[in-house]
């Protein structure tokens, strides 16, 4: 048990980091930048090999470190404390390991920045917060490090601040979140005022004897969770962030997408999946969100131009196919599909990196073309991620969506209906991107080399994608088995449909985009096929119904009250008090008869006052 | 008079003997450095005197002096303020042209006068101590002779001063005439065996009080305060603005007790009045002044109206408290005004005073340790926490909500945010960037006395400020010896 004692150094470590970035990062060479940023993560990383490593051949007992109190008042006791156990672990493997690779790609990504240093600083911050949420043993923690990934989203996205379009993507992105973090907060003071107890075991125990199921606080407490879940991992209706927030560098859209964040809101369910079944309905509520999400968002990337907007709208949409596991109760197949996610996703956006350095940092895929030849590095980056992606037999993808499509089966046909028609969708959408960019006719690009932290990380991505569904962390110490547990193989119409989806998606893909035998532009120049373009394109202008809806109305009444009633309250104040001022200050002449004789005058009105009274 | 009554007079008799002994040596021989350091000397043994004559308090000494606790520890505190300025003074003076060793002689008698007025239980002694005050400031104030400012303020001051010393009289004579008693403790038995008002002694003690309040510069009688200020030399103001006010209102609240006074119901309003109009007006006349020094006058007769708060509180039910707030801001103020002044002191230069807001723009750029004490002063001084000044406003609410003085706290209230706006307004002053005229010029008018000085009053505002356990204990053991 020695090494599980080490616990707590798993966060130190990147916050180290970010604490000594930050304080000498500008005093600091490039070379030595990059020791303190990378190495903190990759000491993490190693750490939490090592610890896994001895926890997994020992009994899985969840491991419990309490380092001391953080928040000591009355009934309410809030330690620093962490919770290790096989999500834990299986988390804390993404986190640091995917974290690792995006940081050691960075290094090449970035290598030109002037912000190189407050990069990194960021990035570390950004783990650590990550790190802490995962470890948390209790909810205060746990929110802890939600916010300091919020926070550190809203720095990494707006990170090159110059442009102000940069700023107003990170505010979105952060305010956005906001909205479901308030009801995440609500939800922790209705279950601390409840049940007395932030420490998240104790909380479930009692939710389970005191509750129960389908009650109202149940429903209410698991209502609210699932509101900072939705915002985290930009679900319906708090999605419209996340393609915004494409305007950070790559690899922090990689680490957004894949290691942190987005990912937060499932863990945030499948670590309180006790209250979450208490409540049947909103289970239910979060199957449907999910489904309803990866539908809309894989419409979405279909009509999107950007590489980065594709890869924005896919994760949308792949965190609802982790929603829709959930909502069925397949827990442990939301968190392997979260964990397969990481490493393909990882792998794509690294990839769209490479070309958007080498293509003048331009993001729109029909100017670019024929990249097989110049960029094989991201070319095989591509087909294996966009292959786990679409979930194509044997790779990782394919492993976890099985399962997740699966237990939606049991749960309802109409939802394994509707997350075939998502893998469909997955499997033209990420096959347009890469017939698009990377056959056809050659395009001129800057010959320059890659340098090799940036391959690197690209080769064990591509490994990962490809054959991490072979991993398997034991998460059923965890979660309650489904009944069924694996679907049989032998011949089934829905395994087959289940199978034939993704690849028909690819030779839709590939008629419409390599071969050239159908032309979308056929369909969508006129007519409804605009308008479903456009429908699509512009993510079924939910944005425009926030902004008619809510910012507008807001706006104006802004406008109606822009000289603030209630300032001038205030400014009536101070204008008082300016008159006063110069009315007074006449008395004030200079003059001694005057100074004597108001002596005399305010002596005798005193001796009146004091005679009449 | 037997030996212990002597021992109990030391410090005044030392103190005495000091200005004999700083007399003589600046007739055989001028020299200012030396003549200062005798002086400083002077004060150290006066307070080691002080010392000796804890032991035999408190002891009516003779019929017109008391020593007691309380008189001696103010006495304490208004030698070392005089120390302090003694600090300043040097520096300011030792450049300057002319004799300027009579200076320190007129330091030694304003703090007998002082020391006299808070030990006095006799108005022959109250007016003695008064007038050895007031006539040592009026040359003080007219040091620089050769300079109109402070010419004008002296003349000012001396006419003003005269005129209240008049009413001082009547009022004593009303008293005397009706109570045939001159000392305050025959007073106070006269008015308590009255069974009705009697209108010559309330007409009396507020003659008196009209004498007082100019002294203090309570509204009406305050109008003098900023021309006097902005005449006078930097540190003398500071020793006008501590010593004389915190000696008279020691004075007053001796009076008041040892008197009896508080029956009478009509002087409590009045002072409550009083009160409310000192405040608001004296922190009104501040508000958008950009005369330094005179900004610090009007902002020094608002802190005397907070001051009467508790003077007021202890005429209701909370006297102990009361006199305990008292002190404390009494305290308080002598370390933040000191400060604040010596800041000034150490910016002028003989050319040219330190006093108009532009000189200060910039100045945390220029000399940011000097900008920093300063605005520690100025925070202390609207009583943001962490410093004394909180503490002591604190204390006037604490004993003003005691006493259920709900007007008054109100007045305090919006004097305090008054204030606020004024000092940030300094402070904010202070950081902004200089006009490049001005960028380069340092001025540091100061020695090691001065740094040392405002070192010491910087950390006894932060420790009163953080740890006022000391300074509490101190004044609770004192205060209640007050008879």
């Amino acid at each position: 048990m020695k090494l599980l004692a080490l616990l707590a150094w798993i966060p130190l470590f990147p916050l180290f980091g970010f604490l000594v970035l930050a304080l000498l990062g500008t005093r600091f060479s490039k070379k030595l930048v990059s020791w303190v940023g990378i190495g903190s993560v990759a000491i993490s990383a190693a750490l939490v090999a090592l610890i896994g490593f001895e926890y997994l051949s020992g009994s899985l007992q969840p491991y419990h470190l309490v380092l001391g109190s953080w928040m000591e008042v009355d009934n309410l006791l809030v330690p620093f404390g962490f919770y290790l156990d096989a999500l834990t672990l299986t988390m804390l493997f993404v986190v640091t390991g995917v974290g690792f690779l995006i940081h050691l790609y960075s290094a090449g990504f970035m290598h030109s920045d002037p912000g190189y240093a407050r990069f990194f600083a960021y990035m570390n911050l950004f783990v650590s917060a990550m790190l802490v949420l995962v470890l948390a043993d209790n909810l205060v923690l746990l929110y802890l490090g939600w916010e300091g990934v919020g926070l550190c989203s809203y720095l990494l996205i707006g990170f090159w601040y110059k442009d102000p379009n940069n700023g107003y993507a990170a505010r979105k992105a952060f305010i956005m979140t906001r909205i479901g973090d308030t009801a995440m907060a609500l939800g922790l003071f209705l279950l601390f005022t409840q049940l007395h107890s932030f420490d998240i075991q104790t909380l479930m125990l009692r939710a389970n004897s005191q509750w129960t199921s389908g009650s109202a606080l149940p429903l209410v407490a698991a209502a609210l969770l699932l509101g900072g879940a939705v915002g985290k991992s930009a679900q319906l209706p708090l999605q419209t962030w996340l393609p915004d927030a494409m305007a950070g560098p790559t690899p922090v859209s990689a680490l957004i997408h894949a290691a942190t964040m987005v990912t937060a809101g499932v863990y945030l369910i499948a670590r309180t999946h006790d209250l979450f079944m208490l409540a049947p309905t909103v289970q239910f509520v979060v199957a449907l969100i999910g489904t309803l999400t990866l539908l809309l968002a894989g419409c979405s990337a279909l009509a999107q131009t950007d590489i980065k907007r594709i890869l924005a709208y896919s994760t949308i949409s792949q965190i609802g196919y982790m929603f829709l596991a959930l909502g069925v109760g397949a827990w442990s197949a939301a968190i392997f599909h979260l964990m397969t996610h990481a490493f393909f996703k990882a792998l794509l956006f690294l990839s769209a990196g490479v070309v958007i350095v080498r293509f003048h940092h331009e993001h729109n895929i029909f100017k670019m073309g024929g990249f097989r030849k110049t960029m094989p590095m991201a070319f095989w980056g591509f087909v294996i991620g966009s292959a786990a992606l679409t979930a194509l037999p044997f790779t990782s993808g394919f492993y976890s969506k099985d399962l997740i499509l699966a237990a939606a089966y049991e749960s309802s046909p109409m939802l394994w209906f509707a997350g075939c028609l998502g893998a469909l969708l997955t499997g033209i959408y990420s096959f347009r991107l890469v017939f698009v960019v990377f056959f056809g006719p050659q395009i001129h690009t800057i010959d320059t080399a890659s340098s090799w932290p940036m391959n690197i990380p690209l080769v064990l991505l591509s490994v990962l994608a490809l054959f991490g569904g072979l991993l398997r962390i034991p998460l059923d110490s965890v979660f309650p088995v489904l009944p069924d547990a694996q679907p049989d193989t032998s011949f089934d119409p829905v395994a087959v449909i289940t199978l034939a989806m993704p690849m028909l998606g690819v030779l839709i893909a590939a008629l419409f985009y390599l071969t050239g035998t159908f032309s979308v532009q056929r369909y969508v120049s006129h007519g409804w096929g605009n308008c479903v373009r456009q429908l699509f394109f512009n993510g079924w202008y939910v944005d425009a119904l926030y902004n008619s809806l809510v910012v507008r109305p807001f706006k104006a009444l802004c406008t109606l009250n822009k000289n603030d009633v209630v300032d001038s309250l205030y400014l009536g104040t101070a204008g008082i008090s300016r008159y006063l001022y110069h009315l007074i200050r006449r008395s004030q002449s200079g003059r001694v008869r005057w100074y004597a004789s108001s002596m005399a005058l305010g002596t005798v009105v005193i001796i009146a006052i004091g005679l009449l009274s | 008079m037997n030996i212990s009554q002597i021992q109990a007079l030391a410090p005044i008799i030392t103190l005495s003997g000091v200005i004999i002994i700083v007399l003589l040596s600046i007739a055989i021989k001028r020299n200012f450095v030396f003549s200062c350091t005798i002086t400083a000397g002077g004060i150290l043994m006066t307070l080691v005197a002080l010392v000796c004559a804890w032991q035999n308090a408190p002891m009516q000494t003779t019929l017109l002096i008391r020593i007691d606790h309380y008189a001696l520890s103010f006495m304490a505190l208004l030698l070392l303020a005089g120390l302090a300025v003694l600090g300043f003074c040097y520096d300011y003076f030792k450049t300057r042209k002319g004799q300027n060793e009579e200076l320190l002689v007129l330091l030694l008698t304003a703090l007998l006068g002082a020391s006299v007025l808070i030990a006095s239980t006799h108005f022959a002694s109250f007016l003695m101590g008064l007038e050895i005050l007031s006539i040592s400031l009026f040359v003080l104030i007219a040091y620089p002779s050769n300079q109109r400012h402070p010419l004008e303020a002296a003349i000012k001051y001396l006419i003003l001063s005269g005129v209240s010393s008049a009413f001082l009289l009547l009022g004593m004579a009303f008293i005397y005439a009706q109570c045939g008693e001159l000392g305050f403790t025959g007073i106070g038995h006269f008015i308590a065996s009255q069974s009705a008002m009697n209108i010559m002694i309330l007409s009396g003690i507020i003659f008196i009080m009209a004498g007082v309040g100019f002294k203090l510069s309570l509204v009406p009688f305050h109008l003098w305060t900023a021309d006097v200020y902005q005449g006078a030399p930097a540190p003398i103001t500071a020793f006008i603005a501590t010593v004389s006010k915190g000696a008279v209102f020691v004075l007053l609240l001796r009076f008041f007790i040892s008197a009896d006074s508080f029956i009478y119901s009509q002087l409590v309003n009045i002072f409550s009045i009083v009160a409310v109009l000192t405040i608001l007006i004296g922190n009104l006349l501040a508000l958008l002044q950009t005369h330094v020094k005179r900004l610090l006058a009007y902002s020094a007769i608002g802190h005397i109206g907070y001051l009467l708060v508790a003077f007021i509180a202890m005429g209701s039910i909370a006297p102990a408290l009361a006199v305990e707030s008292a002190s404390f801001y009494l305290v308080a103020y002598f370390i933040t005004t000191i400060g604040a002044f010596g800041v000034i002191s150490v910016l002028s230069t003989p050319q040219s005073e330190a006093d108009e807001l532009s000189v200060y723009r910039g100045l945390f750029w220029r000399q940011p340790v000097l900008a920093a004490v300063f605005t520690l002063m100025l925070l202390s001084l609207a009583g943001i926490p962490l410093t004394v000044g909180f503490i002591g406003k604190f204390y006037i609410f604490t004993s003003g909500a005691a006493g259920r003085l709900w007007g008054l706290l109100a007045a305090v209230i919006v004097g305090s945010g008054l204030g606020l706006y004024y000092y940030l307004r300094v402070i904010v002053m202070m950081t902004r960037n200089a006009e490049k005229s001005a960028v380069e010029s340092k001025i540091y008018n100061g020695t090691w006395i001065s740094t040392a000085t405002l070192s010491v009053l910087s950390i006894l505002l932060l420790w009163f400020g953080i740890y006022p356990d000391f300074l509490v204990n101190t004044i609770q053991s004192v205060s209640y010896t007050l008879p």
